[in-house]
């Protein structure tokens, strides 16, 4: 296991597609700073009483809500970049064990993903921290780092569930566009299509989507978000490991049984 | 030595493969032969694993290939040289295999050397040539120095000069003992590469014999000025004569010496004497042709 591990390390770290999407996640955090720096701007220019109507969003949750998808893209292309090639035969020539092919392709996307979405989270609140300084903007939280570090993990893991989806999707069916579209659906559209379905199932529906989670588990809840919050931490915990096992489950009978 | 025994594989209501057993030889260049369709590919992914065969097994070295700890080591192969993900350098797409399978990283720069990538080993696969993709599946193939080799088609988009280096590199690895199989359309080279020959159409075994007796001679062409007279002496010494339609004869019954002989005794000039063989392609278009001459039904 640990040959499958570091020759799939190997492959991950050499995939031009890598580097491009860990690209597009500093992109990300480079464009946090930015709406910082408007903010702070905006917030300067108005008079004293009105700079409580300004509001934005938590800028680490943004990037949270951007690098889920990164991330997850990440993960689609660690298997379906082989698919797309042929490259998955001689994979499976060199390891003949498709369990442990996917064992150690989920290991290596998880610990990258959940170490990518950390830096990505962590740069985007010293960035705004920096820019926005002392000043009071709704939606920024100006506590420590330490009262903020578990959230932070969370999304992290959440960041690392949404890449373990998109690599679990990708074995499934193949091929990229499929398992992004998928994925799509489970990032963006459902979340929409749950928050106008009527009361209270779009919040029980909405607790358990994988972009509610994260928040959920810090116990710091979803303000801003369309997701509900009803799960305890221990509970939104079950639910994201759910979310990684399932699809791995069925990945792994797949790729069991098919022939390459 | 590979092991064949009663495989069977369909794919839907597609027989690929019909009961299909045969052994692959140390020692030897096995060529495989058959056409399009016939169940090649598939024979050599289910040795591999790759695909499940319905009934009858595979084995390698006596055991199936997903129980091979070190693959690798024991198998090397070569199915389809644009299996490759571009972006990749052939240093990083041979490194991560000889990570997989614990073969040293000097390895990998040695069999990178040895297929004449060198100067390229740092660039990405993506620009390749056909040519060096083979290069490189070659190299991946030999990286774990295995005793049993498989290659599917290894010599398609190369030069002659890679031509001629694939034939002296698999006929000096089954000189060492390793057991070499090696499919190709190209009959040409198939007979100046292999030792021996498993034919197979549709699915099933059509020959499995040594490469010389599909190519043992079979008659002599003889060319000369009094071809009446010497057909004449021939047969009366035993031989068959048949006049071709472009002049000369073909004998059988008789071999060079004996016919020279013969036309020196009776003073008879000879213009050519020729020993012909059938070629490789000959018997094979033989042996498959009534599974061609249906016409394309797949």
């Amino acid at each position: 296991m640990i040959d499958a591990l570091a020759a799939e390390w190997l492959k991950l770290r050499t995939l031009r597609s890598t580097s491009l999407v860990l690209g597009v996640v500093g992109v990300v955090v480079g464009l946090m700073a930015l709406l910082a720096w408007y903010a702070a701007h905006l917030w300067d220019g108005l008079p004293p009483g009105q700079r409580d109507r300004l509001e934005v969003s938590s800028l680490p949750e943004l990037t949270n809500w951007l690098a889920s998808l990164c991330l997850a893209v990440l993960g689609v292309l660690a298997f379906s970049g082989e698919y797309g090639t042929g490259m998955i035969r001689t994979t499976f020539t060199v390891l003949p064990s498709r369990g442990r092919v996917l064992a150690a392709k989920a290991g290596v996307v998880a610990v990258a993903a959940f170490c990518a979405g950390l830096a990505a989270v962590l740069a985007t609140y010293a960035v705004g921290r920096l820019i926005i300084g002392d000043r009071l903007i709704r939606g920024q939280s100006t506590e420590a780092l330490s009262r903020q570090l578990p959230l932070f993990l969370a999304m992290s893991l959440s960041i690392a569930m949404f890449a373990l989806l998109g690599l679990c999707l990708a074995a499934i069916t193949r091929s990229a566009v499929a398992a992004v579209a998928v994925l799509m659906a489970v990032w963006y559209v459902v979340p929409i299509i749950v928050n106008n379905i009527p009361a209270p199932w779009n919040e029980r529906i909405g607790s358990i989507l994988p972009g509610a989670l994260a928040g959920q588990l810090a116990g710091t809840g979803n303000p801003q978000s369309v997701g509900g919050a009803l799960l305890s931490p221990p509970a939104a915990l079950a639910v994201m490991v759910a979310w990684v096992a399932v699809p791995y489950a069925a990945a792994a009978v797949l790729l069991a049984r098919r022939d390459a | 030595m590979i092991e064949v025994r009663e495989l069977t594989k369909r794919f839907g209501r597609t027989v690929a493969v019909d009961g299909l057993t045969f052994h692959v030889k140390p020692g030897l260049v096995t060529g495989f032969l058959g056409p399009n369709g016939a169940g090649k590919s598939t024979t050599m992914r289910i040795i591999l694993g790759l695909d499940r065969p319905a009934s009858g097994e595979a084995l390698v070295g006596g055991r199936r290939y997903d129980r091979l700890r070190h693959p690798m080591r024991e198998v090397g192969a070569l199915l389809d040289a644009g299996a490759v993900q571009g972006g990749r350098t052939p240093l990083g797409h041979l490194s991560w295999m000889a990570r997989a399978n614990r073969i040293g990283g000097d390895r990998v720069v040695s069999v990178i050397e040895q297929v004449g990538l060198a100067g390229v080993a740092r660039k990405r696969i993506g620009g390749f040539s056909l040519g060096m993709r083979q290069r490189l599946g070659i190299a991946a193939a030999l990286l774990g120095d295995p005793g049993v080799l498989l290659l599917d088609e290894p010599v398609n988009g190369l030069d002659p000069d890679g031509v001629r280096w694939i034939r002296e590199l698999l006929r000096g690895l089954a000189a060492e003992g390793r057991t070499v199989l090696l499919s190709s359309h190209l009959m040409s080279e198939m007979e100046l590469t292999a030792d021996h020959l498993v034919i197979i159409g549709r699915g099933r075994l059509i020959a499995d014999t040594p490469m010389r007796e599909l190519t043992a001679v079979r008659d002599v062409f003889v060319r000369s000025s009094r071809a009446g007279d010497l057909a004449a002496a021939l047969s009366a010494a035993g031989g068959t004569v048949t006049a071709e339609n472009g002049g000369g004869l073909s004998v059988r019954g008789l071999d060079p010496a004996e016919i020279g002989d013969l036309a020196a005794r009776h003073a008879i000039p000879l213009h050519e004497v020729t020993p012909r063989g059938a070629s490789l392609e000959e018997t094979y278009m033989r042996l498959t042709a009534e599974l061609t001459g249906g016409g394309a039904d797949r």
